[in-house]
């Protein structure tokens, strides 16, 4: 027992340390993040200081860009989550690899959505009211009393999840299924609800016709769909760029030489490679005697220097491997780009997932230093797999990589492509309702669309958010999104859009004209500004740090067998997740 | 650790803590920091007597502190077999604006920036769309020809969206059918505006402020003792004055006598005489369901 919290200590430790480490575009990129952050916290101790008076609000316009984010992000949020439905629901392959960016970046985005909640009360210092059992807890009566419950459970339903996963690959553990697939599935159910419940914040004002519409749930969720996935498109790209490969890795691939020929520097395997590897695999152990001995037929054990490649991309054979000694890095090719999916020491197969299928290769294998290892005809891992606990290890083992692929991200844009027209479909409905009826109520919406009454702040950014919209939608239906390239600015222009249109454009309107028909607007000012900005610094600086954490665990680079060897020095390009400038 | 990385480090942490430091420096400007006893003062109906007793006690010494005037607050009750009722007659209104004015005194509400808790809108004649309504008339005399005013104020709604979206019930119906706010313990989210279909309610988006000559004295805790920043207020009836049987100071201001209060539930009150004996009364935005207990009727 205290061993496994020393190891969990040990674990977060390192976390910590790894965050601190990365090259110059890292330092570059969380530096600005932090002064930022460090703008925004001065500005919100303005506020602090001197109320809300400093902010662009009024008893009028009473919520304003504060209220914007957070409904913005929530949605996020929500969406982040919601890409793990075809994972588990429909086994979908391609995005399994992805859920642990999703979901780090809900993460991210609940503690935004929090600050941004808190930095909107007039008394921050009396959040203790709100705490059930200590404070007065208006539920079920108070959609924030809900909205209270829903966001910091899902916050720790996340946290839960990608901690627990990320542990586990860091142990090299398989991550056991009644262990978090519950929890996968509530958090799915979770997602909608806190999107529906902040959508129901504003439908459940009968005061404010804007508001008061039924659509708008659902018009929260198909928007969030199309911007949180998105977001993690975007993202996802980031991650691919900084994974490239290590230029020393880079001048091994370029020298000519193809595949470690057949009899260089290797020999048969013996029945003490096999007690040699059994001591990295203790799996091994419970083979019988009989199965081991059959299946070094064919097997070879291979010497090989730092820099020699031990299997190719693309070509056909059969062959696994396990190391004995040393380390491998796996990379793949696509798009010109060679990134690390994988990152094997002693113990560890590689070549598997190809041999076993009778596929082509599908990354190359490359030997970081002097490395030993085995390799072995794929039925002779099969005869090795008839173990039921060798059959686990190695089968939880194949999911044991980084690999964000095109047809990945081109399966999230499809997400992106059927939520965005969902959403302007609702749109064209909301808006038909309120100007062809023409009754009284029209007055928010004409302020937001056309002007009222001479007033018309918020019309060019509506009309940018439309225009924003659709062209993202039409670039999403072209073939011509399929280009990455393309697929980012279609991405870029979906959050912008949506952003403006659910943020500025669904909270600021609903107060104009106020009840009483007045008409007051409202332009945020350059201390609300900065405060949110500081936010949202926050937040990216806080999914930089996680991202910095998952990528070396999930590539293998970061795991509780490395544990003694130094951390990565400094500038290893390899490792650091600096963002692209 | 060698000597440079040392330096290296303890330059990047000195530099770090002076930003730190010097985000954090509008908090010196701070006069107004809660104490630890007003940060974990108790909910308005958790407190027992004694606690309320100790409360009002601190109260009275703050605000004399403040304004050099030893106020006297009370924590008033309401009264049994009473519900209060306001009714407002259009007809008679002439749009002087001298309720706001004399609630404004009555209720210390801040001066700088200004806080109203009733606005006069002037509509003109044939039609009650509130939305032609015009908030900023400033003619030489009132009334103007073509028009008819309408004083809104909190509606008193016997079914309150306010208090429903209340996260931390800070905002609550009475049995006399004031909504009342514990200003210690609203955490200033300003949910309750949003849900206000009155536009009744107002927050402290600063310090309020009060020329301490103006202070009213006469305070209840659920009334009008001076609220801080960050905090709602809104028309409570005059709590002080009218569960100790005056008149609110709206009332007893208005010059043409079209502010009428009391007791609906006694059948001989002037408001049962008017619900009961006129003919044509509105209440605000009726389809909404709120039922406010604000009721305007005309003349006829």
């Amino acid at each position: 027992m205290r061993r496994a919290i020393r190891n969990y200590f040990v674990f977060l430790w390192r976390c910590a340390r790894i965050a601190f480490v990365g090259d110059w575009r890292y330092y570059l990129w969380v530096g600005t993040l932090t002064v930022i952050c460090l703008l925004g916290l001065h500005a919100y101790c303005r506020q602090f200081a001197q109320g809300l008076i400093v902010t662009g609000m009024s008893d009028e316009v009473s919520w304003g860009v504060y209220i914007a984010n957070f409904t913005f992000l929530v949605g996020v949020a929500a969406a982040a989550v919601m890409m793990v439905i075809p994972v588990y629901i429909y086994n979908n392959e391609e995005l399994h690899d992805l859920v642990i960016f999703g979901e780090l970046l809900a993460v991210a985005a609940i503690l935004m959505c929090l600050a941004f909640v808190t930095v909107d009360l007039g008394r921050p210092d009396r959040f203790w009211h709100l705490i059930p059992g200590i404070g007065q807890f208006n539920f079920p009566a108070s959609m924030l009393s809900w909205d209270v419950i829903v966001l910091n459970g899902y916050l720790l339903l996340n946290v839960y999840i990608c901690g627990y996963l990320l542990y586990c690959r860091y142990q090299k553990k398989k991550a056991a299924k009644w262990f978090y697939i519950p929890f996968v599935f509530i958090a799915i159910v979770w997602a909608i609800s806190i999107h529906t419940v902040t959508a129901f914040l504003y439908v459940g004002l009968g005061g404010r016709p804007f508001w008061n519409s039924a659509i708008v749930g659902p018009r929260f969720i198909a928007s969030a769909f199309a911007a949180g996935p998105a977001l993690i498109i975007l993202a996802l790209q980031v991650v691919r760029r900084v994974t490239a490969s290590a230029p020393a890795v880079e001048t091994a691939r370029l020298r000519e030489g193809a595949v470690v020929p057949e009899t260089a520097r290797g020999r048969a395997a013996t029945i003490d490679d096999l007690e040699l590897l059994a001591r990295h695999l203790p799996e091994l152990a419970s083979v019988s005697a009989e199965d081991r001995l059959k299946s070094l037929a064919g097997a070879m054990v291979l010497e090989v220097a730092a820099g020699d490649t031990l299997l190719r991309q693309g070509e056909k054979e059969n062959e696994a491997f396990f190391v004995l000694a040393g380390r491998v890095v796996v990379e793949r090719e696509e798009s010109g780009r060679f990134r690390i999916t994988r990152s094997v020491g002693p113990g560890e197969q590689f070549g598997e997932t190809s041999a076993l299928a009778g596929t082509p290769r599908m990354a190359t294998a490359i030997a970081e230093g002097p490395t030993r290892v085995m390799r072995l005809p794929a039925d002779s891992l099969r005869q090795l797999m008839r173990n039921p606990q060798m059959n686990r290890i190695i089968r939880s083992r194949m999911q044991e990589r980084l690999m964000i692929t095109d047809r990945g991200l081109l399966t999230l844009r499809g997400i992106v492509q059927v939520s965005m027209l969902i959403n302007v479909f609702l749109l064209i409905n909301e808006v038909f309702k309120e100007f062809y009826s023409g009754n009284l109520h029209v007055a928010s919406a004409k302020y937001l669309f056309i002007g009222l009454h001479g007033y018309h702040a918020l019309v060019p950014w509506i009309w940018t958010a439309i225009a924003f919209n659709l062209i993202a939608m039409v670039l999403l239906i072209l073939p011509v999104s399929r280009s990455l390239k393309w697929l980012n600015v279609t991405c870029v222009l979906c959050i912008l859009g949506i952003w403006i249109e659910k943020g500025m454009g669904l909270v600021i309107p609903g107060f104009i004209p106020t009840p009483l028909g007045e008409m007051v607007e409202y332009t945020p000012t350059l201390n609300e500004t900065l405060v949110c900005f500081g936010i949202w610094a926050f937040g990216l600086l806080c999914y930089t740090v996680f991202l910095r954490m998952a990528v070396p665990i999930l590539q293998g680079k970061l795991s509780k067998a490395n544990e003694e060897q130094p951390e990565p020095a400094n500038g290893a390009p390899a490792l650091s997740a600096a963002v692209e400038p | 650790m060698n000597r440079r990385s040392f330096l290296r480090t303890s330059a990047v942490l000195t530099t770090g803590l002076a930003a730190l430091a010097a985000s954090l420096k509008p908090l010196l400007e701070m006069n107004d920091f809660p104490t630890m006893e007003r940060f974990l003062q108790k909910y308005y109906k958790e407190m027992t007597p004694e606690d309320m007793e100790k409360v009002l006690k601190r109260i009275e010494a703050e605000v004399e502190k403040q304004y050099g005037i030893r106020p006297h607050v009370r924590d008033l009750k309401p009264m049994d077999g009473v519900e209060f009722v306001y009714c407002l007659n259009l007809t008679r209104c002439i749009g002087c604006r001298k309720c706001v004015h004399a609630c404004v005194a009555e209720n210390n509400q801040s001066r700088n920036p200004e806080i109203q808790y009733i606005r006069v809108l002037r509509l003109p004649h044939g039609s009650l769309d509130i939305e032609k309504a015009e908030h900023n008339y400033a003619p030489e005399s009132v009334p103007e020809k073509g028009y008819f005013y309408m004083p809104v104020q909190c509606q008193q709604c016997k079914n309150p969206p306010c208090v429903k979206v209340c996260p931390v019930h800070a905002t609550w119906q009475e049995t006399d059918g004031i909504t009342v706010i514990d200003y210690d313990w609203c955490i200033g989210c300003r949910y309750c505006e949003a849900a206000c279909p009155y536009w009744a309610r107002r927050f402290n988006f600063t310090k309020p402020s009060i020329p301490k000559e103006r202070l009213n004295p006469d305070m209840a805790y659920l009334g009008n003792r001076p609220r801080r920043q960050g905090v709602m207020e809104k028309c409570h009836f005059c709590i002080q004055r009218t569960r100790v049987g005056r008149y609110p100071a709206c009332l007893e201001v208005c010059p043409t006598g079209a502010r009428k209060f009391g007791n609906i539930l006694d059948p001989n009150s002037e408001v049962s005489y008017i619900l009961k004996n006129k003919r044509v009364f509105i209440q605000l935005k009726e389809e909404l369901g709120t039922s406010p207990r604000f009721f305007y009727y005309f003349d006829v």
